[in-house]
């Protein structure tokens, strides 16, 4: 147990008492409120939960806050913030990749990342690859991934 | 048109059942049983009161005390005090600071149990098939039968009688959402917040568990992170409401992953037996067998049965038949109701079984379908007219598709393709009620159900108003409160939302345009546009603001209201072919006709589906985004069903395979692309003429991947799903002169 401090969304955060098992997930959620981030499968199959730690795509709830110190977490509830964030939003709107909607924030989140990792070479098919740790069970996939063709023309 | 919900959801301020919290609230979480079947012996809460951060333990001693002996229902208690029928079943609950202390908490009650013989595997029942004698066997928690025409004169009759044995296995819900809900009980009343498809059925269930009358109980719905079937029942409810009764605080429960795998309400395993008698290329007289594990479903309230029984005989004209089916108990969680529960699995039984006598006889399976398949005008062989039904359409664009496919197929070994077919028909439940309020500026659909991701709610019901009304969409709001003030609806179950509320949205609406029209001074309805942010009231040339056709009572009250209901359809069944247990009358069929174009790695058994294509009557399309969008997603989650998903039961009965790692659901690379068509020209009841569509695309699906499966590789395959081992085992059968044979 110790505190630790990260910066989420932007904003220094102290995090006061912080035991060695506390996940990254629950450190959003619980302690700090924001509950975009989602809670699936909590064992990393699902990727609902997925956030960008000093930009990376990252599983929250297989990550143990107190190894990030000063890290800089960004969540589903600033995306819009970034501009690539932004247009992935966007195209997940426009395309009705949504449907129930507990998936999304992972998928906007992840597509985010990596769209911002991957140089704007890199193939649709590789893109799409990266992307298979999200899981949705509603839409069949066949409008997100028309999303992600849309948000990869829109950000190149 | 874009969907009124989905900035939220991608924005992460959509507000899910795990997503409620109050302050100061208590954590709670379940003590489940570790032994599938046993008496008990001890189940000791001391040493969990005893530990940090616990404000209540909760057992079946507790529960009589907090809600008076001999309150709920004894066949459903909280809390069995006497048998444990299932791995996993509720023991105990507890209520702490903190979800880490509640688990510890739950993790140091001690229990000690009798263990008694677990009842697991349905090959032990099939191994000593039952008669209809069965019907007193205390196995057996619920038979079926009808049958109609002289079976026996066919049979002898026939050319030849194909006789096939088919299984098939469970299917878990997934949705990503676990069962979640925060609930306080506060002077008499019992108010819950919850994830759930039905909040009226969890208040009628709520009440009858916990014994509190549904007067004094209140459920709101929160938005659901996928339902599918599994909330639409209460689960988590009862337990965070008696720990909340215990402590006077609010309480969380929300059932973690794995938890969910065990008590989120999977399907069972089944057996299947068919006889088909065969005459001048036509099945003259079925013969179906059924048997369904139904887990721990009490006598008396297994749906299934009777549901699945009728299914298999398929879409398919039967002017002779027998079907018997029997709900068979074992010591796994009770079944569940998934996407068309059961349909897809009968669907695949029935309709390989078509696909194989085609096979057999060397005739197109298309057109052999073609042969046999309901259309309207026809009795079904339950005795049920059919309306307006364009499965036969269906199934002739899909053998043209497949037609053009087969020349474009690679050469090489292995590719094949397949049709399935299936049928839906909407279950109406107990009906419902809609409620509109126009105001000057905005229309709002009062109701009782909550958007569970389809669209039916937020998109289909208001595409319903805005055609009668053609009021722009953004100017109708849908309107959610608790069932202490929301008009009665039965739910989001059964393809019902836009087919039967729907209807009643239509008939406010059309009450709500006639009333408008009159108060224009004109004698036809009226509609509605928007001028700035006012909405007007049109009527041939006459055009009024709506604020000066309302009175100042009805301003201040809010608006002009007109309600409309939706009374479930009087569906009939022929009663004189009914020989024990209950059939089901749904009305408005709708079908579906899917193509599957697959490869088949001989080496490994492994399939990829490669070209999907979806014909669906849905009667009239009322709103295509919508109508593709769930067509999609049907078909993926039937790919799963068809190849890889599957609950792995211990001969101790433990669900071996609860995570998303072991149970595979698909994957983003592993659907193909779908192609979506509506077959148009065969009005439903719903409004406008639309019929139901949240469960038809699921069914056809794992037919139409074992039929190509089939095609590909002269192998049948009688298990689902396909996974690698099934279809490779069936090939080695197949080389070595075995059975196989598709």
């Amino acid at each position: 147990m110790g505190d630790s401090e990260l910066v989420v969304n932007g904003r220094a955060t102290a995090l006061a008492s912080v035991p060695e098992d506390e996940r990254l997930l629950d450190t959003l959620r619980w302690r700090l409120g924001l509950r975009g981030t989602k809670e699936g499968c909590r064992s990393g199959d699902c990727g609902a939960c997925v956030v960008l730690v000093d930009g990376r795509s990252t599983l929250s709830c297989l990550t143990l806050t107190h190894e990030l110190p000063g890290a800089s977490v960004t969540t589903i509830e600033s995306i819009s913030e970034d501009p690539v964030g932004r247009v992935v939003q966007d195209a997940f709107v426009a395309e009705g990749a949504v449907q129930c909607g507990y998936c999304t924030p992972g998928f906007v989140v992840a597509l985010t990342g990596l769209l911002k990792e991957l140089p704007p070479s890199a193939p649709l098919p590789e893109l799409l690859d990266e992307m298979q740790g999200n899981l949705c069970r509603c839409t069949g996939y066949g409008s997100i991934v028309r999303a992600i063709v849309r948000a990869r023309e829109a950000t190149r | 048109m874009i969907r009124s919900d989905l900035l939220a959801k991608a924005s992460g301020a959509t507000e899910f059942g795990t997503d409620l919290a109050e302050p100061e609230m208590l954590w709670a979480a379940l003590v489940l049983a570790p032994i599938a079947h046993g008496r008990i012996r001890r189940v000791d809460l001391s040493k969990a009161r005893a530990m940090p951060g616990v404000h209540a333990v909760v057992g079946a001693e507790e529960t009589a005390r907090l809600l008076g002996p001999g309150a709920g229902d004894p066949e459903r208690p909280l809390f069995p005090s006497t048998e444990v029928r299932y791995r996993g079943q509720p023991l105990a609950a507890v209520a702490a600071s903190s979800l880490a202390e509640a688990r510890a908490a739950a993790r140091a009650v001690q229990m000690e149990f009798d263990p008694l013989p677990i009842a697991g595997d349905l090959e032990e029942v099939v191994a000593e098939w039952p008669g209809s004698e069965a019907g007193s066997d205390p196995r057996m928690i619920a038979h079926v039968r009808a049958s109609n025409g002289d079976l026996g004169e066919e049979f002898r009759l026939a050319e030849f009688v194909h006789a096939e044995t088919y299984r098939t296995n469970g299917v878990a819900q997934v949705a990503l959402e676990p069962h979640a809900c925060v609930a306080k009980v506060d002077v008499g009343r019992w108010f819950v917040r919850t994830s759930t498809q039905t909040p009226f059925g969890i208040r009628e269930d709520a009440s009858s568990i916990l014994g509190v009358p549904e007067a004094s109980l209140v459920v709101e719905g929160s938005w659901v992170g996928g339902g599918f079937g599994g909330k639409t029942a209460a689960l988590v409810e009862p337990y965070a409401l008696l720990l909340s009764a215990a402590t006077g605080r609010w309480v969380r429960l929300s059932l973690s992953y794995t938890e969910e795998f065990v008590l989120g309400r999977s399907t069972l395993p089944a057996v299947v037996r068919l006889e088909s008698a065969v005459r001048a290329g036509r099945v003259t007289a079925r013969r179906v067998r059924l048997l369904l594990d139904t887990g721990a479903s009490l006598p008396g309230r297994d749906f299934a049965t009777g549901y699945a029984i009728g299914f298999l005989l398929g879409p398919y004209r039967s002017d002779a038949f027998d079907i018997e089916g029997y709900a068979v108990r074992t010591n796994k969680p009770p079944f569940g109701p998934h996407r068309a529960p059961f349909a897809p699995q009968c669907s695949f039984v029935a309709d390989s079984h078509m696909d194989s006598i085609a096979r057999r006889l060397g005739v197109d399976p298309v057109a052999f379908r073609l042969a046999h398949v309901w259309r309207a005008g026809d009795v079904t062989p339950l005795g049920q007219a059919v309306g307006p039904f364009g499965l036969a359409e269906c199934l002739e664009k899909a053998g043209a598709l497949l037609a053009i496919w087969r020349r474009e197929l690679p050469t090489a070994d292995g590719f094949g393709l397949g049709v399935g077919c299936g049928y839906w028909s909407t279950n109406a439940g107990a009906g419902g009620e809609a409620l509109l309020r126009l105001s000057p500026n905005e229309l709002t659909i009062d109701q009782g159900e909550r958007e569970i991701g389809s669209g039916s709610v937020v998109r289909g019901l208001v595409a319903v108003a805005e055609r009668v009304l053609k009021i722009p969409s953004d100017a109708v709001r849908v309107g959610y409160s608790d069932t202490s003030r929301a008009p009665f609806d039965s739910g989001v179950f059964g393809s019902r939302t836009v087919g039967a509320l729907g209807q009643a949205v239509e008939k406010a609406a059309r009450r709500l345009a006639t009333e408008l029209g009159r108060r224009l001074g004109t004698s036809d309805p009226a509609t509605l546009a928007r001028d700035d942010d006012q909405l007007v009231a049109i009527s041939g040339a006459v055009r009024r603001p709506v604020r000066e056709l309302l009175t100042s009572e009805e301003l201040r009250a809010g608006g002009l209201e007109f309600p409309g209901q939706h009374a479930a359809p009087p569906g009939r069944i022929d009663d004189s072919r009914v020989g024990a247990g209950t059939f089901y009358p749904y009305t408005d069929f709708t079908g579906a006709a899917h193509v599957a174009l697959v490869h088949v790695d001989r080496a490994t058994g492994a399939v990829r589906v490669l070209r999907y294509a979806a014909f669906h009557d849905a009667g009239v399309v009322i709103d295509p985004a919508t109508f593709r969008a769930q067509v999609e997603g049907g078909v993926a989650m039937g790919l799963g069903s068809a190849l890889t998903e599957e609950t792995l039961w211990g001969p101790d009965g433990r669900l071996l395979n609860p995570s998303l790692l072991d149970y595979r659901i698909p994957t983003l690379g592993e659907v193909p692309p779908i192609e979506v068509h509506a077959v148009p020209g065969h009005p439903g009841a719903g409004p406008f003429g639309a019929k139901g569509l949240g469960e038809p695309p699921i069914i056809p699906v794992p037919a139409a991947v074992a039929n190509a499966v089939a095609d590909a590789t002269g192998a049948r395959v009688r298990e689902m799903p396909l996974t690698p081992e099934r279809v490779a085992r069936t090939l080695n059968l197949l080389a070595s002169g075995g059975t196989g044979r598709g």
